[in-house]
Order: structure tokens, then C-alpha cells, then sequence
């Protein structure tokens, strides 16, 4: 015991505690008459989340995001292989005492008005309700559906009771939140808020474990993206990684470039392809597109237009899953 | 303590979701139809009870006698219908709790899964046996004040249906785990109900149906392992004016019996115990 805590502080190496750590999780869904239908909505899941980020799991509709938080929470069992969350094993209250939930389609009782569900599963989370009043109050300003607070819920837009959602989720300031598809079914503005809204509690110290579908919800927030399709992680890495491929430009050009030019163009950068008047054309960094428009100026070339290829991360996403989708 | 509030909640939204209002309008009414009607008559120097004026005290019974009769025939007609009743305003609570959206908030909070189930059927039992214990208080004044007549054995048949309906409720309990669904959960209660009925009076009813020994046994072991409701109401009915019943040899003047209630407290904890088990290892 004197030996272990008396190790100098330069000798106890401690790497980041890993909030949420999966060994080969798998889950593999037994329905119809006699449990004879099996789907495997996971297999062989292996990822872990450092605390204070923002993970966002990516992968069309039926991946198995839903299902990831599920059995991290307790909802659903793994059929197979391990996981943790801030520690402890799957299943276990101490998980559910500590983390934020806003599931996928999430139905509140509609005979409640917002405030009284803030109450409902604040109580139900433990928090006393000396506490609750204000911190529920609170959350309805953050959340901006303080004019709403005491209106009937069944009333509200489905931006509206994701916005209830997240503040519910947030009701016992956990440090850790998983939230599935948070601005599903939310305008464009309301996405923008709720993008702030995490932003700003990832800044506060939270871990967000957040699922989308949709790329673009999730890209601008990530610290890091793992990509799910059909139940198998295709890529795990940080946002910068991803985006890298963002550097990719379209180059639309008065004429067709001679082979010489293209030679030229080749030994800038990597990665060149040509479609008649149209250069598709790979970057590393911004110095090298000033070199590349220098030479197409100074061999006499005009350009008609110069812009990036838009969501090329898109275009990842779908590389990404095709070859999974054809075998 | 978080169980604790969930039942509160529980029976709160039982409250808001109107169904209990409607059960306690339907009590108010029937106590207002006896403040109304019942009345007191000596004609021809005995003692009777009447509704409306008309006497309702049978030949031969009268006074406090007529009174003890009278609930007696109040008591095993009516707590029928009034679980029955209770049954449709409850049975929604579980699976409301299971629907798509909602379960997985209940299941994301610190409560084991257990504690979500008991609590729930407690809540649902709670709002219940407050309107039954209402209602027969109500009475039981109601019968006293105007007839002079305080039977205090009609109170305790009355709270020897706090544990009835929590025995019957693991029927439901069972049936909404299994279906997640409320039309199910009631319609299977239905079904059991007056299956249940039938096993109670099987050597009449059922044997007949196959005179082998085997299916006549299997029918004494249903009848063991699942809630004996009728046996029970009819049990508790003997605590209505027990001495009175007995001295004038009237039939099915037993007294109360324990034993269907201990039956019934075992098959039913067998039933819970199944529905937590079953309730721990679903997947939603
Ligand atoms: N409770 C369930 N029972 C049976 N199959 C399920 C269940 N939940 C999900 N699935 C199946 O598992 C797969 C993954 O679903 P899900 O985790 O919801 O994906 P995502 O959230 O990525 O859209 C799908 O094929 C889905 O149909
Ligand atoms: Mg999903």
C-alpha cells in the first residue's frame, strides 16, 4: 500500500481514461415466432471515447448506432464480447446514475406539459426536488422553450421535443451524455443551436457520445467519427484525418489541358484526373493550390471556375461503404 | 426512494390520464344513489331497510340483521365488477411505460429494473385501493348513519381487497411484459378472470369436460398456481356479519377462510418473480 502511493508523481503514467470502451461487442437479435430470425445489428465492435469528447458515430439507418447505446446503457443485452463506461460494467445503476440519455424517437408522456416532465424524470433520476425546480427552469432557458414551459407536450414540434429531449438528458448534469439523433427532425436553425448548445457543454468538460446519420451534423463538432456499417466499425480516427479530404478542388477550365501541362500538374500534387475541361485535383496543404494556379497561369491557361469539392467527406462516407454493400 | 416516487408518478398519471376520475365519478355516483335511497321503515312494529321507499330488508331479517344481509349481498356482488373494473383503468400502466421512446427513458434512469416494475404496479394498485377503500368507508357510513347499523366487518372485507387486486395484477403484470401491449394485457385478464371462476368451481364446471384424471389434475395444479379471486371474495364475504350468518344456519356460512389468500399470495409472487425475471433479461 506505502509502496504504491508513494510512487513519484513523473512515474505514474496515466493515459486518458477511456469513458466508454468496447472489446468485440456484438449483439445479434433473435425476433419472429420461435426466435428464429437473427439479425446482427453488431459485430466484433471495438472503440473506445477519451473523456471531454465529442464522438460521433456515423453509418446509414439500420448500422446499429442505435443499438451501440443500447447495450452501453443497459437497454439491450450484448449477445457477445465486453464493454465499459466510465468504468463500470454493462448493466450496472452506477452507469445509468452518471450519463445523459436522449433516445432516437423518444415519446414523453403527452399529458405532461414540459416543465412537469423535467420533473417527472428528474425525480425519477433522484435529483431533490428543492433542485429540480430551478435546474429544470434552467434547462428550458438553455434549451429555449421557457415561453413552452407549461404548455402540454402532446402541442409540441418534433424540434421542440428534441430540444425537451436534450434538456431532459442534461437534467442531472451528468458528465457523460449519449445522445442518438438529436437534431432529427429539427430545421436548420434549431440544428445550428443544438450544435451550439454541445459545443458549449463540450467546452464545460462533457463527453458527447452523439449517432447521426447525417454526416453534416456531425462533422463540424467531432473530435472524433467512427464509421458504423451493418453492424461493423469501417473506420475509427479523428475529424482532421477525414477532412484532410477536404482539400480535393474542382478546376473547370477553358480548354483541355495539353499532356505537358498535366505532367507539370503531376509533379505538384499527387493526385490529378482529368474529364475533358474539368480537373479534379488532390491538395496537401494551401501552399501547394497557389503553385497549382500558378502554373496553370503561367501555361496559359484560363480558368472558368476554382472550387471545392463540396462534401467530399460525403463522398468518403459513401467509398467507405460500398465495397460492404455490394459483397 | 426513486421506487417510492415512481409509484407516486405512476398513480399521477393514472390520475391525469382521467381513467381513475372516471372509476371515482362511477364510485360517487353509486354512494349518492344510497344517501338518496336508503331508508329506514317500521312498519307493522319490525324494523326495515328500504330504497325508494320500498322495503328491501328480506321476510324474517331485520334491523341490524337486515343490514349485516344486505352488505353481505353488496359485498360478493359488487367486488366482482369493481376489480373488474379496476382492471381496465390500470392495465395500461405497464405497457404504457414499454411503449417505443418511453421505455428506453425509464430504463436509462438509476433504478434496477425490478424496482421500475414493482413500482409501477404498486402506483397502478395504489390509485385502486384508494377508490375502493373511499367507497367502502362511504358505505359503511352511509349504512351506519342511516340504518344505526355499524358493521365493522364490511371494512375488513373491504381492505381484504388491497391484497386481491395485487394479487390479480400479476396476471397483468405478466400478460403486458409478454405483449407489451394494453388491449392484450386486458383482454387476457378478462379471459383469466372468469377462467378463474371456473377453476374455482372446476369439480362442477370443468371435469366434466374430459373425465380423465390426468386433465383433471392439471386443472387442480392451474388453479393452485395462478390467483384464486372468487374463492377470495367469497372468503372475505364471511367477515361480513359472521356470527349472525352462522346462528341462523344459513349456507356457505364457513367463516373466513385463510387459505385462498395464502394461495394466492404464493402464485402471484411466483408470477412476479417470473416478470422481473422476464423483465431483466428483455432487450428493448
Ligand atoms: N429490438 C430489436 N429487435 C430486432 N431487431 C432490431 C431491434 N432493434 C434493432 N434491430 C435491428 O438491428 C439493426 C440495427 O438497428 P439500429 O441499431 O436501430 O440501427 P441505427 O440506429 O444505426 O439505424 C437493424 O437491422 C434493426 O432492424
Ligand atoms: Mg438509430
Amino acid at each position: 500500500m506505502i509502496l504504491l502511493t508513494s510512487i513519484p508523481d513523473f512515474l505514474n503514467f496515466s493515459p486518458p481514461m477511456a469513458i466508454v470502451s468496447t472489446t468485440n461487442l456484438s449483439k445479434t437479435y433473435e425476433t419472429g415466432i420461435f426466435r428464429k430470425t437473427q439479425i446482427a445489428a453488431l459485430s466484433g465492435v471495438s472503440l473506445s471515447v477519451e473523456d471531454g469528447q465529442i464522438f460521433g458515430l456515423l453509418g446509414p439507418n439500420g448500422a446499429g448506432k442505435t443499438t451501440l447505446i443500447k447495450l452501453l446503457l443497459g437497454i439491450a443485452h450484448p449477445t457477445s464480447g465486453e464493454a465499459a463506461v466510465l468504468g463500470h460494467p454493462l448493466g450496472s445503476v452506477a452507469i445509468r446514475q452518471n450519463i445523459g440519455y436522449l433516445p432516437e424517437n423518444h415519446r414523453y408522456p403527452p399529458f405532461l406539459s414540459a416543465l412537469q416532465t423535467l420533473m417527472y424524470f428528474g425525480r425519477l433520476h433522484g435529483i431533490p426536488r428543492s433542485h429540480l425546480v430551478g435546474r429544470a427552469r434552467s434547462l428550458l432557458a438553455l434549451t429555449g422553450l421557457s415561453d413552452w414551459a407549461t404548455m402540454k407536450i402532446k402541442k409540441f414540434s418534433k424540434g421542440m421535443l428534441q430540444r425537451l429531449g436534450l434538456a431532459q438528458a442534461l437534467l442531472a448534469d451528468p458528465p457523460v451524455l449519449f445522445l442518438d439523433e438529436p437534431t432529427d427532425g429539427v430545421d436548420p436553425i434549431g440544428r445550428k443551436e443544438i450544435r451550439d448548445i454541445l459545443t458549449t457543454l463540450r467546452r464545460g468538460g462533457k463527453t458527447i457520445f452523439l449517432n447521426s446519420h447525417m454526416l453534416s451534423e456531425v462533422e463540424e463538432i467531432s473530435d472524433r467519427v467512427a464509421i458504423l456499417n451493418k453492424g461493423r466499425l469501417v473506420h475509427v480516427g479523428s475529424v482532421k484525418d477525414i477532412t484532410a479530404h477536404r482539400l480535393e478542388y474542382e478546376i473547370q477550365l477553358t480548354a483541355p489541358p495539353s499532356p505537358e501541362v498535366l505532367s507539370g500538374l503531376r509533379a505538384l500534387c499527387k493526385h490529378v484526373e482529368v474529364s475533358g475541361n474539368r480537373l479534379t485535383v488532390h491538395f496537401f496543404d494551401q501552399t501547394q493550390t497557389q503553385a497549382v494556379l500558378d502554373h496553370l497561369r503561367t501555361s496559359g491557361l484560363a480558368l472558368e471556375s476554382f472550387s471545392p469539392k463540396k462534401s467530399k467527406l460525403e463522398d468518403y462516407f459513401i467509398q467507405l461503404l460500398k465495397p460492404r454493400e455490394e459483397a | 426512494m426513486k421506487a417510492l416516487w415512481l409509484s407516486v408518478l405512476t398513480l399521477r398519471e393514472s390520475v391525469l390520464k382521467g381513467t381513475l376520475l372516471f372509476f371515482f365519478i362511477v364510485s360517487n355516483l353509486i354512494l349518492l344513489f344510497f344517501v338518496i335511497a336508503l331508508g329506514v321503515t317500521e312498519e307493522g312494529g319490525t324494523t326495515s331497510l328500504t330504497l325508494f321507499g320500498s322495503i328491501i330488508s328480506p321476510r324474517g331479517i331485520e334491523g341490524f340483521n337486515a343490514v349485516q344481509f344486505i352488505l353481505r349481498q353488496l359485498f360478493a356482488g359488487s367486488t366482482f365488477w369493481v376489480l373488474l373494473f379496476g382492471l381496465f383503468a390500470t392495465a395500461g400502466l405497464i405497457p404504457s411505460m414499454l411503449e417505443k421512446g418511453t421505455v428506453e427513458l425509464y430504463l436509462s434512469k438509476p433504478l434496477s429494473r425490478t424496482s421500475l416494475l414493482f413500482s409501477r404496479a404498486a402506483g397502478a394498485c395504489a390509485g385502486i385501493i384508494f377508490n375502493l377503500l373511499y367507497f367502502a368507508i362511504a358505505i359503511w357510513l352511509i349504512f351506519g348513519i342511516k340504518a344505526g347499523a355499524w358493521e365493522g366487518g364490511f371494512l375488513l372485507a373491504a381492505i381484504s381487497t388491497v391484497p386481491m387486486f395485487f394479487f390479480y395484477y400479476s396476471v397483468v403484470a405478466v400478460t403486458a411484459l409478454m405483449t407489451n401491449s394494453t388491449g392484450f394485457s386486458i383482454m387476457f385478464a378478462l379471459i383469466y378472470y372468469f377462467f378463474s371462476g371456473a377453476l374455482a368451481a372446476r369439480e362442477q364446471v370443468l371435469y366434466i369436460w374430459w373425465d380423465n384424471p390426468v386433465f383433471h389434475r392439471l386443472l387442480d395444479v392451474l388453479y393452485y398456481a395462478t390467483p384464486q379471486i372468487s374463492p377470495m371474495i367469497e372468503s372475505a364475504t364471511e367477515l361480513i356479519g359472521p356470527d349472525f350468518m352462522r346462528s341462523r344456519g344459513m349456507e356457505s356460512a364457513g367463516g373466513f377462510d385463510p387459505l385462498p389468500f395464502v394461495w394466492s399470495l404464493l402464485s402471484s409472487s411466483l408470477l412476479y418473480a417470473f416478470a422481473a425475471w422476464y423483465f431483466s433479461r428483455k432487450d428493448y
